[in-house]
């Protein structure tokens, strides 16, 4: 056991490159020596590659950023991309060659602090289902709230509609920034 | 190695010393041990820098090879901190790698002939890398928060500093470092991780 082990966010920010040199330096010196510090960094590591492989497997689903949606690509993701606007209704739909889709929700994000999504989901001859996302994240500048549905999951769905609200959250206050709704078709 | 090993007593540096102090004659159960034991910290190291799974394991296995042949020539002028010479040979090492004067075929060259004795490269074995289960990883994602879950997998999907990942979501380097530490605490507590 360590006397005096590295804090596991300074593993994380060697891991992911964040250190100066000299930080760097230190922790790798550390670690080195230290059999439980190296297991903790061994787990960022594989951590890593899990994150990966989970992505790839479409176990969840998540909000992401324009940039991260081209790192997917460039990793070898096939992604199918919609974009709607406030109000708007699109037909959609997902190929089982498919890893991912991506619904691109147009917004008006200016001075948005913090944005709560209302999805609502029908398929025919059941019970309508409502799921809230709280403080969902977004770059405001982007004017777009970007989401990969859960790829597993959607693959396996009926035809079925697919309501999102966007919220913008200010104290008690919740205005509704845009409704969107996509009417899924099994491919 | 049996934890109840007299060489699993031994640490780093009393190991070093015990096979500089064999007179150039191969202490193999003692190398096979450091090898053991340092190996995997390479291969880390060499994630980290070379971001190359391969090619990390291929660093580990020529740092501890040549190490363990200066130990054998009396070459380490401090065997007790052998950790430190590890890593400086490991910086070496992929630095010229990454640089592309070095390519494992070399190394190969260099270092395999003084490992030709089959009972000795069967001795030196270097664990598999820890992979987390991927449903049990997917699982604990999907119950962070949204923010979190965003935050870690931006974060390492492609291995991306704070700041790059808090420009791409409109908040700062130290607000993502915030979110990340409360995510990477409760997954390790939901993976159970133990170290």
């Amino acid at each position: 056991m360590c006397k005096d082990p590295i804090a596991l966010e300074t593993l994380a920010g060697w891991w992911l490159g964040e250190l100066p040199a000299s930080e760097a330096e230190r922790v790798e010196a550390h670690f080195f020596a230290c059999a439980h510090c190296a297991g903790r960094a061994e787990w960022l590591a594989a951590l890593s590659e899990g994150v990966r492989v989970a992505l790839r497997s479409g176990a969840f689903g998540m909000a992401v950023s324009a940039p991260f949606v081209e790192e997917m690509k460039r990793a070898g993701l096939r992604l199918r991309e919609y974009r709607n606007d406030p109000g708007g209704r699109l037909n959609c739909t997902m190929a089982a060659d498919d890893d991912a889709v991506v619904s691109r929700l147009r917004a008006p994000l200016a001075g948005v602090k913090r944005l709560d999504m209302v999805q609502r989901v029908e398929v025919p001859g059941a019970p309508a289902l409502e799921i809230r996302l709280d403080d969902v994240p977004f770059d405001p500048a982007s004017g777009e709230v970007l989401l990969v549905l859960p790829p597993a999951a959607l693959k396996k769905m009926p035809a079925h509609t697919a309501s999102m609200r966007l919220f913008a959250v200010g104290g008690q206050e919740a205005r509704l920034l845009g409704e969107y709704t996509f009417s899924h078709t099994p491919s | 190695m049996p934890t109840d090993s007299p060489l699993a007593a031994l640490d780093d540096g009393a190991l070093a010393r015990r096979i500089a102090g064999a007179g150039g004659a191969p202490d193999t159960p003692a190398e096979a041990e450091l090898y053991r034991r340092l190996a995997p910290r390479v291969r880390l190291y060499g994630l980290r820098h070379l971001r190359d799974r391969t090619a990390a394991a291929d660093l580990a296995q020529q740092v501890l090879l040549m190490t363990i042949e200066r130990l054998r020539a009396g070459e380490v002028r401090e065997p007790e901190r052998i950790a430190s010479f590890v890593l400086g040979a490991a910086r070496m090492t992929a630095i010229e790698m990454k640089r592309g004067e070095r390519r494992r075929e070399e190394l190969l060259e260099k270092w395999a002939p003084a490992f030709a004795g089959a009972t000795e490269a069967e001795a030196f074995e270097m664990r598999e890398p820890l992979v987390l289960d991927p449903d049990r990883l997917a699982g604990c994602l999907e119950g962070l928060a949204e923010r979190e879950r965003s935050v870690v997998v931006m974060s390492f999907f492609a291995d991306k500093p704070a700041d790059q990942v808090g420009a791409e979501l409109g908040i700062t380097g130290g607000n993502v470092r915030v979110i990340r530490h409360r995510a990477l605490g409760r997954l390790r507590e939901c993976m159970g991780a133990d170290v």
